[in-house]
């Protein structure tokens, strides 16, 4: 189904259809295919296992490709390191936030929202597409 | 824990290497640098006030969770692939 839609997508990025034509093309996908039964979110919660960063670019005529999987395991755990920062540490954080115009306060930063954060990423999907560049991320 | 770490570098106009770095051996040979770092990490706990058991516990589990880490950067005819099984 992203399949398609990226390949939708890619005519009209080259020219060959018109917005009009990709958006009639992507409605008929959805009407053939619900997007309910084929999305990463109709997979059962629980079940995505890797968090994947997918990267094409093409700069100077020169392709470029990005691929990271990093176990949502390991985020977990890395979340766990937000409980052992000490206090004194995010205080002078907070205080460089506020200086740079951002008033965030990372003492109200609990790890259990962290984990909350890291639980319903499998539900996450980011495609970002421009001419020269494709950015997708997702869990798998 | 992981077992393996692949490193894989192509370079242009070079022969790609690929390397598989068995962890356990290369943690036994590195022991006492281990040891080392480990009594380090304590003292800096210890000065910063935050609980030993409870730090070495999640630096254990992030250990653990890093197999199926994987990166793999390609730009024109150069890439570099790390991957920890």
């Amino acid at each position: 189904m992203n399949e398609q839609r990226r390949d939708i997508l890619g005519m009209l990025a080259e020219g060959k259809i018109t917005a009009e034509e990709a958006e009639r093309l992507i409605t008929a996908l959805e009407r053939d295919h619900p997007p309910a039964a084929s999305s990463p979110g109709a997979r059962p919660k629980g079940k995505a296992k890797y968090l994947r960063l997918m990267v094409h670019t093409v700069e100077n005529g020169e392709q470029g490709r990005i691929d990271v999987r990093v176990p949502l395991q390991l985020l977990r755990a890395g979340v766990q390191l937000a409980a052992l920062i000490p206090p004194q540490a995010l205080a002078a954080a907070n205080a460089k936030l506020d200086k740079s115009g951002v008033p965030f306060d990372l003492t109200q930063l609990k790890p259990e929202h962290l984990e909350a954060l890291v639980e319903h990423l499998d539900d996450l999907t980011m495609e970002v597409d421009q001419p020269d560049a494709q950015v997708r991320i997702f869990c798998e | 824990m992981p077992q393996l770490v692949t490193v894989g570098v192509k370079r242009p106009d070079r022969s790609p290497i690929r390397v598989w770095v068995p962890v356990l051996p290369v943690v036994l040979v590195f022991l006492p640098v281990v040891v080392l770092a480990l009594l380090a990490a304590a003292v800096a706990c210890h000065v910063y006030r935050i609980s030993v058991v409870r730090a070495l516990d999640t630096g254990w589990r992030i250990v653990c969770a890093l197999p199926g880490t994987r990166l793999d950067i390609e730009y024109s005819r150069t890439a570099v692939l790390v991957a920890i099984r």
